[in-house]
């Protein structure tokens, strides 16, 4: 069985490997990111357009969901180059390959916490670059060396002179010479933006309406989409009262869509009325008479079939934990403007995933790549979900249909019942602790749906997938024996990715389990993790900076629990602690401490806001969501019984940020993965009560 | 043939009249009809307060207001706050958004909260500011209602 199971543990890093290979297709090819062929003499390669009035421009090549990337990003070209903070704007990149995220294995994509940690190389180059063509330019005009030319805050200043150039006064001479390969870098000790607290670019715009996200894209003779997709996954329309909804005001057309139907009205809510109306009946589905029951049950055989391991140790821990289905729920409802003529296409998509809008626009329209464009808006919320294209395909549909520029809206119920959720998922681990209360031998085994397999079939065969392993393949503790078996299992209901993916369950489970290890044992359970973290000083330093900031140890009010927890996702590690309390079942969150060690620090103030935002995403999750199947569909259809925390009940949370100059890490999700583990152990700390099992609500466990 | 009323709208100090069913929204009569986008659509149920607007002051959640409710009433939205306002500069000042698609209803919430109350207590802010923030941004959206008030309050003195 051990034996096995190293096997398969081997297997499936190796397969990982592989899965990446193939899902790259086209290998990318890190280049000094300054693309040669430019449009016109403002381009400075393909990331910086300066005008003769100095404004200068950064095309941002990822999108913004509000983890302030065109912030970030425009710090660490506007560092390297000199610029002047106050003339900068942005815009997101078009589709092409040269935006492509060097950590990306599939194309143009907003993903994985990757945007600093995968930029953060070639852009530091790009402004490098611009700034030696911007002196190169000013010395040919002074007819001087370019050593003699400095650049500061937009300009380029001449030695032992008075004499200054802005960068508008010169960015068109700069624009004619080549990009220099391998232009000096910046010293870390000069950096007068990267490592500060900048204010976001996009905030004022989002403080007073005028910010456009894709909900917002108004066109001259656009019309109004909303639709209704079969709530049994995979059902189609059996029969509607065309007729019926005509008759509403307003309503201009009823189209069939792929598992569903579309009301096209002149207004959204003419639409929603003309669905109404509609009466829309469905049959059929791959979910048909499915409920959440079966899919437990479903998970439990295929645990029994891995078995469990028999631990030959002074102790022995049986554990199994369980949670649910999971939304996104992103507040702006998944909506995308198309308007397809006879040789153009043009997408207004808030999008994580450029290329795959691309694609699908392509697929529609039959038109080729030169003639479509996809504008990506700002985004009211990601966390996965946006990196799908299903309300990307209809759009598209409708406005070739109707051949008139089609916004199509869905309502909340629509994005709460057509999902691509966080996986479901079990876990068991047998662990063999010795007399001393230390881990042994550590068996997992998990059973999850593949979020992998929709995208590369092959990953469900041999029971792989990486998306589904991650965060329970590497754990930080110093075990010898350390076996992990995964196991596909398909109940139908469609799964995706869901801010922090795997990490968001298995951090859950690991740090759980540890926990419950450690109160076995009859240890502290942060100096019972220290311990087992010997030699680990990254991981050490993240966990005593919780410890430090929380005071762990300290006299607790009656009544009040501290947990803790570390993880490492994303390249990152993050520790947390929670203080509640809790009265009977009524629980208070009173503070939360986090600390991070993301390598190097570009912008502590997103951050900050990343890890306070995520952990307050991860609590709310934790405490009140969860989908489940009743009858081959969703039970849950809006904010009512979809719970989202809301500032009653959310707790105070304060953020250390280690500088370990280590290899950079990703940011946005990293806070996610803390919060189910740091609020469990937190639970058992205060009432002696262990939560296995999510939501929270589920054990009658409510905020006070 | 039914009869259209053309209900008489009152938005930050313009009269719209509009040829819309009375029963339409308010929400979408702003964000549709008017082209003002800044008031968003999260839920159409009322819960989570993306859609919040001051009608005659109060904040109300339009996405379930009839326009026929809001006709002679004088109906503020994110749009009609004034570029220097108190509480904008508060959420500039504090970062609050994330991506910012609550916001305005944020504002809109806390601004008439303060109008009559400059120091309300803890449960009072977190009752009538129940907007839902998906990104999660509570942490700030408290410092941030905290400071609009000292703001409001030296604007006044």
């Amino acid at each position: 069985m051990e034996k096995y199971s190293l096997l398969r543990r081997a297997f499936l890093k190796k397969s990982a490997l592989t899965c990446t290979g193939l899902m790259v297709g086209l290998a990318y090819e890190p280049k000094c990111s300054l693309a040669a062929k430019v449009e016109n003499l403002e381009h400075l390669g393909i990331w910086i357009r300066i005008t003769p009035d100095g404004k200068t421009t950064f095309i941002i090549p990822s999108s913004e969901m509000g983890q302030g990337v065109n912030t970030s990003l425009s710090m660490i070209l506007a560092d390297e180059m000199e610029a002047d903070w106050q003339m900068i704007k942005t815009e997101t990149a078009p589709v092409n390959s040269d935006y492509i995220n060097p950590e990306s294995n599939s194309g143009q994509i907003t993903a994985g916490s990757s945007s600093v940690k995968g930029f953060w190389g070639p852009l530091r180059k790009a402004g490098a670059a611009v700034k030696l063509m911007l002196r190169q330019a000013a010395a040919q005009r002074w007819r001087i060396p370019v050593e003699e030319c400095s650049a500061r805050s937009g300009h380029i200043y001449r030695k032992n002179s008075s004499q200054k150039l802005s960068y508008g006064e010169i960015a068109e001479a700069a624009g004619k010479l080549d990009i220099p390969f391998d232009p000096p870098l910046k010293k870390s000790k000069d950096y007068n933006l990267i490592g500060r607290s900048v204010k976001r670019i996009d905030i004022p715009s989002k403080t007073n309406g005028s910010a456009q996200f894709g909900i917002d894209v108004r066109l001259p003779e656009m019309t109004y989409a909303t639709i209704c997709q079969s709530p049994v996954f995979g059902g189609e329309v059996m029969s509607y009262d065309e007729a019926a909804a005509n008759k509403i005001r307003g309503v201009k057309k009823v189209v069939i869509i792929p598992n569903g139907i579309a009301v096209i009205a002149d207004n959204t809510w003419r639409a929603k009325q003309g669905m109404e109306a509609l009466n829309v009946k469905f049959n059929g589905g791959e979910t048909k008479g499915l409920e959440s029951k079966q899919i437990k049950d479903e998970f439990i055989k295929a645990l029994d079939a891995e078995g469990k391991t028999n631990t030959e140790a002074f102790n022995v821990l049986d554990l199994e934990y369980e949670v649910p289905y999971l939304s996104q729920a992103a507040l702006e409802p998944m909506n995308c403007t198309a308007n397809i003529t006879e040789n153009s296409c043009e997408v207004w998509v808030p999008t994580q995933f450029q290329e795959a809008c691309m694609d699908v626009a392509k697929e529609i329209s039959e038109l080729n790549e030169e003639q479509i464009k996809i504008y990506t808006t700002y985004i009211g919320g990601g966390f996965g979900r946006r990196a799908e294209t299903d309300f990307v395909k209809q759009s598209l549909i409708l406005s070739k249909e109707l051949g008139k520029p089609v916004k199509v809206t869905w309502m909340r119920e629509e994005d709460i019942q057509q999902g691509f959720y966080r996986p479901a998922s079990m876990s068991r681990f047998q662990i063999g602790l010795n007399k001393d209360g230390f881990p042994v031998s550590w068996n997992n085994q998990l059973a999850s749906p593949s979020i992998l397999k929709r995208f590369f079939a092959p990953m469900a065969w041999f029971n792989v997938d990486p998306l589904s392993t991650e965060g329970a393949d590497e754990i930080p503790y110093a075990i010898d024996d350390f076996n992990l078996d995964y196991t596909e299992v398909d109940s139908g209901v469609p799964v995706g990715f869901w801010h922090s993916v795997g990490s968001s369950f298995n951090a859950f489970f690991i740090e759980s389990a540890i926990d419950e290890s450690a109160h076995l044992a009859g240890h502290d359970p942060l100096l019972y993790r220290l311990k087992l973290l010997k030699g680990k000083a990254r991981f050490q330093k993240v966990l005593n900076k919780v410890a430090e900031k929380s005071q762990w140890g300290r006299e607790l009010p009656k009544g009040h629990g501290l947990g803790i927890c570390l993880h490492k996702t994303r390249g990152s590690i993050a520790g947390a602690a929670i203080e509640v309390s809790t009265v009977n079942d009524l629980l208070k969150l009173h503070k939360a401490w986090i600390a991070i060690d993301c390598g190097k620090v570009i912008n502590p103030n997103t951050i900050r806001a990343q890890m306070e935002g995520g952990f307050t995403f991860g609590l709310s999750a934790t405490l009140g969501e969860k989908i489940t199947i009743k009858d081959g569909r969703v039970e849950q259809s809006n904010f009512h019984d979809y719970p989202i925390l809301r500032l009653k009940g959310a707790p105070d949370i304060s953020v250390e940020i280690i500088e370990s100059g280590e290899e950079i890490g990703g940011v946005g999700e990293v806070a996610v993965p803390l919060a189910s583990p740091a609020l469990a152990n937190a639970i058992f700390s205060s009432s002696g009560k262990r939560i296995r099992s999510l939501p929270m609500s589920n054990h009658g466990i409510k905020i006070a | 043939m039914r009869l259209i009323i053309m209900p008489l709208l009152k938005i930050n100090g313009t009269t719209h009249q509009l040829d819309v069913e009375d029963e339409m929204p308010l929400l979408w009569v702003l964000r549709d009809e008017l082209g003002m986008t800044g008031t968003k659509f999260g839920c159409g149920i009322g819960q989570c307060g993306a859609c919040t607007v001051h009608l005659n002051g109060e904040a109300v959640r339009s996405c379930i207001l009839p326009v026929f409710s809001a006709q002679g009433k004088e109906i503020i939205t994110i749009e009609g706050i004034g570029e220097n306002n108190p509480v904008q500069k508060a959420w500039i000042e504090e970062q609050v958004p994330q991506c910012g698609y609550c916001i305005s209803g944020q504002i809109m919430a806390t601004s008439a909260l303060l109008s009559k109350n400059l120091k309300p207590s803890e449960s009072e802010i977190e009752n009538k500011i129940s907007n839902i923030c998906r990104c999660g941004n509570y942490v700030r959206l408290r410092k941030a209602i905290r400071l609009s008030a000292k703001l409001i309050q030296k604007q006044g003195g």
